[in-house]
């Protein structure tokens, strides 16, 4: 097991982080909404206050959720399905009013070069973000960055978990208790203990009913009583990110990274002993105090106990047996490492079926035909056995498409090297086929274009956007492999109608053909592009930037066949 | 079984869910309530944009067994696909006296708006009961069941029963399964009472125990705060006879299980005690754990036990007050990887047989392109010995077995619940119906079944067929044809466009099977004598030929339907000599082929 303080592991030194705890509640008192210090060592520290008015936890829906702002936060969506986030509209609003303080905008630290990446700290914070910013954080590996330090009872961090409609009533007096600005603050004689029991009691039923649904469906339930009691409740979509320390109130802290342990964490050791323990358990909830805890648990010798271990600890204290729940819900997380290991192990057999196409491509192009236009043929029995191998990698990506439409394989999948580069040489090389496959088989008479909605397969829009995203790329700049789509989609419409389409497709293709993205089979004599590009008007012909292009590749293969031909002898 | 294994483990948690949402308490407070103010009846009520409605479990407040014990058929009573319910013509069974008392109550105008409300609504609904409220609730959770079937995005409909006897037999729960309504039925059962295990037992021998026991029961129900009846209640003796011998009856159908039962649980069981709850949806493990539960209690409990759903309702949806988290981690240590395993492997599985599909179409490519002109069904029906042949003969046979395993997995619950709902296996099961079924109906006609059978819509479709039909026709609206890796399109059947050329596969998968009813009508029209044969004949045949014009003019049929040689152009050019024929007798038959109104 790997030893090591709570600032070894976040690489946040201890005095730091009990000086932002500090800040952080300090902050509170802030007129603009945040307070800005230097730490020991040279950290700069911002911390931003708390909220306690109703408005700006709850807005309209019942969770009070919105997407993301991409422009704001570009990453912060699935990429193949691209899914944007849904954060807690009511804390963006609190954050855009602070971004677009002048004072904030003029911190020359908010965005600079070369520093180690910001770090965030919270304390008893609430959720904010939805499954999709948990993957998101998780694949961009930023999720090391946020450290959540959550007291064992402290009602705040599992708020968001109920819907606003289950608490309307008590709402307010608790927010008003919690206040450090108000005068009832932790004034044991402002709250009733019925209204924190019955704030308690709420809470934790809805996040009782959010940790064993996603438990369930960890655990792959097939029981489809599952899923029609959820269509009769609506669940909050909040779910924890980062890496959580649980403060437990005995000076001993517990580590843990993997968010579906979080969840059942966050809902378990809420947990009253008994139903006698419900008032006490409730208005313990209330009155979580983390300066002082802080001191307690970070300063000397630590008490922690790291449940990313994947190992078994015994926890002798107080009952609180995450680590066996950790252990649990490790094992449902290895789900997705086993899905993925079953993926993996199609890699060979993907490289040796796409080599055995590239071998086709290049045995047409021998024969100065390319392979679009002799697949599109299907004259060969060749033809045929290359429609069978289209056919299996489909099956083989298809299933990754399914796994990641329903995030069954590891949040940074979409991120590795590995599969980006074999992605976009399988939709390089398999899209043409299955462009002409649609076009031989009329397909756009029975469903429209292959660029309608729709029409694409996902293993090409996917492969895509992993590219653009790991390349930092616009969204839609790697499309050359649409390419005979477009021109398949032009060339069965009059001149007239379609000349500024022409246009942008030429200028395109010239990027292309720079960027060499575009293959030489493109401009063979008689393929399908070279034959329709003829057909065009003189006139346009001439003027057009690929005017030049089919000379110099047909002269470019020429030169090649030559020397092939050269080596054979 | 490792499937079996881990659907067990979930259910703790299943049932921790359940009690967290406040379907159960409402259920619960609606039925006492029922029980109550509207003995022989029903309420109904409106939380949270779900309705509640609840029968009330006194229907029979003189005492007189409101079941019987005997099965009868629920055949005719329910509208159901009949080709969905293979097993609902005369198989599917339940108590004739739960049927009665659902009947009684469908009948009342008051229950005809109420349905009608729900109907138009498209709220969800929940069907409740105690007792034997429960099992009206199951009956009319079953009807409209059946009934939405025929409608596009139903609202969802669930039925919690709280100790409710059982209410049908094997077929029942079979069909049930087979529907995929499992999800759709919750019977909560408490540890001890005798009601949901009493028809394990033949009723003859304890009509009177029954009679009395019913009767005292149905006092305390119908009272408010459930006071219980001393002067009703039965003796201790009696009692005690009461429990061992359903007890004895029990454990006899634990310990040998597939034995034919009369009774037979269906959909999933939450078993409550004051120490939690399970939902289990297996039949197998519901009736061992109906026996190891019920063992465990005395003659006392199992009366009074009957009675004690409110406070097991409570403790359920307190239970996320109560750590008890060493039963939870057991049972998440193992882990329920299956379902989605089971659903990998199948996707390798449809990646492996992908050639055979591929072969096939490439049989029916070259099919079309011989000289003979015969087009791939009939080239296939009056095959020869080539080994082509015979290699398309084993892929269909191969793709068969696939798909039927698909649907069997399916079944047992060993794949993700949505399964049949995803894109990929929906567009693959498609194409593949529309590739090989015209193979199956050639193989059906070549080798004579219809002659011993019938014919093959009628008795010889493949059940995977009409299984797929379904699939089809409730797929979500995917408007994306995506994960199709077929090589042919399968149209939306919305398309506007007309089609340039004919499809590459006939969009009508029976209509093969439909060609070869109406040359047998042909071959009969010319000999049939009785008139009104002959017009109820021509009927049908004219039918069928403005059908099949319909695709052909749609060009939604594949280009080998049209072969010169097919059964089908055949079939055209006999019925047009039949037409000229005939039209010496037009004068003796009048109406029939200008298609005027037969008297």
């Amino acid at each position: 097991m790997m030893e090591g303080s709570v600032g070894d592991r976040s690489g946040i030194n201890e005095s730091v982080i009990i000086k932002a705890c500090f800040l952080a509640v300090k902050s509170h008192k802030s007129a603009v909404g945040y307070i800005k210090e230097t730490g020991t060592d040279e950290t700069v520290i911002f911390a931003f206050s708390g909220s306690w008015s109703v408005q700006d936890f709850y807005t309209s829906k019942p969770f009070g959720e919105t997407k993301i702002d991409v422009s704001l936060f570009p990453s912060i969506k699935s990429i193949g399905n691209n899914e944007l986030a849904m954060i807690y509209h009511g804390f963006f609003c609190r954050f855009q009013s602070v971004l677009q303080n002048p004072s904030f905008q003029n911190e020359k630290y908010t965005r600079s070069g070369n520093r180690p990446p910001c770090k965030c700290v919270t304390f008893g914070s609430p959720l904010v973000g939805d499954r999709i910013f948990t993957h998101a954080l998780n694949r961009e590996n930023w999720a090391r960055f946020f450290l959540h330090f959550v007291g064992r009872h402290d009602i705040v961090p599992r708020i968001t978990l109920a819907p606003f409609s289950s608490i309307r009533n008590e709402f307010h007096h608790i927010l008003d208790f919690l206040n450090p600005n108000s005068r009832n603050f932790q004034k044991s004689s402002s709250l009733t203990s019925q209204d924190a029991s019955a704030f308690f009691n709420k809470v934790l039923k809805n996040a009782s009913s959010v940790a064993s649904h996603d438990a369930c469906n960890l655990m792959g339930s097939t029981n489809s009583l599952l899923e029609i009691i959820s269509s009769f409740v609506e669940l909050s979509p909040y779910r924890p990110s980062g890496t959580y320390i649980f403060c437990t109130g005995n000076g001993k802290m517990v580590h843990i990274s993997n968010p579906n342990s979080v969840l059942q964490i966050l809902f378990y050791s809420c947990q009253p002993d008994d139903e006698s323990q419900v008032i006490n358990t409730a208005k313990r909830s209330l009155c979580m105090d983390y300066i002082n805890e802080l001191n307690d648990s970070l300063l000397g010798m630590q008490d922690v106990v790291y449940l990313d271990d994947k190992m078994e600890i015994p926890l002798s204290s107080n009952g609180y047996d995450a680590a066996s729940i950790n252990t649990a819900l490790t094992d449902l997380g290895l789900q997705k490492l086993e899905n993925e290991r079953m993926i993996d192990s199609n890699i060979p057999i993907i490289e040796k079926t796409q080599d055995l196409i590239a071998k086709y491509k290049q045995t047409c192009e021998d024969r100065r035909i390319g392979y679009y236009d002799a697949f599109k043929m299907q004259k060969d029995s060749e033809d045929f056995r290359e429609n069978v191998r289209r056919l299996e990698l489909a099956g083989k990506w298809d299933e990754i498409v399914e796994m990641l439409k329903r995030y069954e394989l590891p949040d940074g999948f979409e991120s590795r090297k590995d599969w980006i580069e074999l992605g976009t040489k399988f939709r390089k090389l398999v899209e043409p086929l299955d462009i002409a496959n649609y076009y031989r088989h009329s397909k756009d008479e029975d469903t429209g274009t292959y660029l309608r909605d729709g029409g694409r397969p996902k293993r090409y829009k996917f492969t895509q956007r992993w590219r653009e995203h790991a390349l930092r790329l616009k969204e839609g700049s790697s499309s050359e492999t649409t390419f005979w789509a477009k021109v398949e989609q032009i060339r069965r419409k009059p001149f007239e109608e379609t000349k500024e389409q022409i246009v942008a497709l030429e200028k395109e293709v010239h990027e292309w053909v720079q960027k060499n993205e575009l293959e030489k089979d493109v401009f063979l004599e008689k393929s399908t592009f070279a034959e329709w590009w003829k057909t065009l008007p003189e006139r346009h012909r001439s003027e057009s930037c690929l005017k030049g292009f089919n000379q110099k590749y047909l002269y470019n293969i020429q030169a090649r066949l030559l020397d092939s031909s050269k080596n054979y002898q | 079984m490792e499937a079996e294994a881990s659907s067990f483990e979930t259910s703790e948690m299943l049932a921790r869910f359940l009690g967290s949402t406040p379907l159960l308490p409402e259920s619960w407070n609606l039925c006492g309530r029922s029980n109550v103010m509207a003995p022989q009846s029903f309420l109904t009520d409106e939380v949270g944009g779900v309705t509640y409605v609840a029968f009330s479990g006194v229907q029979s407040v003189d005492g007189l067994d409101p079941f019987c014990g005997n099965l009868v058929p629920l055949a005719g009573v329910f509208p159901v696909d009949a080709g969905m319910f293979p097993a609902l013509e005369d198989t599917v069974m339940v108590d004739a006296g739960l049927l009665h008392l659902f009947w009684t109550i469908f009948h009342t105008p008051v229950f005809q708006n109420q349905m009608f409300e729900i109907k138009k609504k498209q709220k969800p609904v929940v069907f409740t009961g105690h007792s034997i409220g429960g099992a009206i609730a199951a009956l009319s959770s079953l009807w409209l069941l059946s009934y939405l079937q025929s409608i596009s995005s139903p609202p969802t409909v669930i039925c919690f029963t709280f100790g409710s006897p059982m209410i049908g037999n094997e077929p029942l729960s079979r069909a049930i399964q087979r529907q995929r309504w499992g999800g759709n039925f919750c019977h909560l059962v408490s540890k001890f009472d005798i009601l949901p295990r009493l028809l394990f037992a033949p009723l003859a021998p304890i009509t009177t125990h029954l009679h009395n026991l019913l009767k005292s029961w149905h006092l305390t129900m119908n009272s408010p705060f459930f006071f219980q009846d001393p002067g009703n209640q039965l003796g201790d003796h009696e009692k005690s006879e009461l429990f061992h011998f359903v007890l004895g009856y029990v454990e006899a159908t634990a310990r040998s299980p597939g034995t034919n039962l009369s009774f037979v649980p269906f959909g999933n069981f939450m078993f409550c005690s004051s120490d939690g709850a399970v939902c289990v949806d297996d039949a197998t493990a519901i009736v061992r754990m109906l026996y190891l539960t019920f063992a465990s209690g005395s003659p006392s409990s199992c009366i009074d036990d009957h009675l004690e759903y409110e406070s097991y309702v409570g403790k359920i949806s307190l239970q996320f007050l109560n750590r008890t988290e060493e039963e939870i981690c057991e049972s998440n240590t193992r882990i329920g990887r299956t379902p989605n395993l089971n659903s990998a492997n199948l996707a390798i599985g449809l990646s492996k047989i992908t050639p055979f599909r591929a072969q096939i179409e490439w049989y029916k490519e070259s099919c079309d392109q011989s000289d003979d002109q015969l087009g791939y069904y009939d080239s296939f029906k009056l095959r020869g010995a080539s080994k082509r042949d015979f290699k398309v003969f084993m892929n269909r046979i191969k793709l068969g077995e696939f798909w039927n395993s698909v649907i069997d997995m399916l079944e047992k619950n060993q794949l993700p619940h949505d399964f049949h709902k995803r894109a990929k296996w929906v567009n693959a099961s498609q194409f593949y119906k529309l590739l090989v079924e015209p193979l199956d109906i050639a193989e059906y006609y070549r080798s004579g079944e219809h002659r011993k059978k019938g014919h093959y819509m009628k008795q010889g479709r493949p059940r995977r067929y009409k299984i797929f039909d379904k699939w089809w026709r409730e797929r979500e609206a995917f408007r994306e044809n995506d994960n199709d890796n077929n090589s042919v399109s399968i149209s939306g059947s919305g398309s506007n466009n007309r089609r340039s050329k004919f499809a590459s596969l006939t969009q009508d998968s029976c209509f093969w099977a439909k060609l070869e009813e109406a040359r047998e009508w042909v071959e009969k029209v010319s000999s049939e004598s009785d008139p009104r044969h002959v017009v109820a004949l021509w009927a049908s045949i004219e039918k069928f030929e403005q059908y099949a014009r319909g695709l052909v003019d749609r060009k939604e049929v594949s280009i080998d339907v049209l072969a010169k040689n097919s059964s089908y152009t055949i079939w055209v050019e006999e019925l047009r000599v039949l037409k000229l024929h005939s039209q010496h007798f037009s004068t003796q038959i009048p109406g029939i082929l200008d298609r005027k109104v037969v008297p």
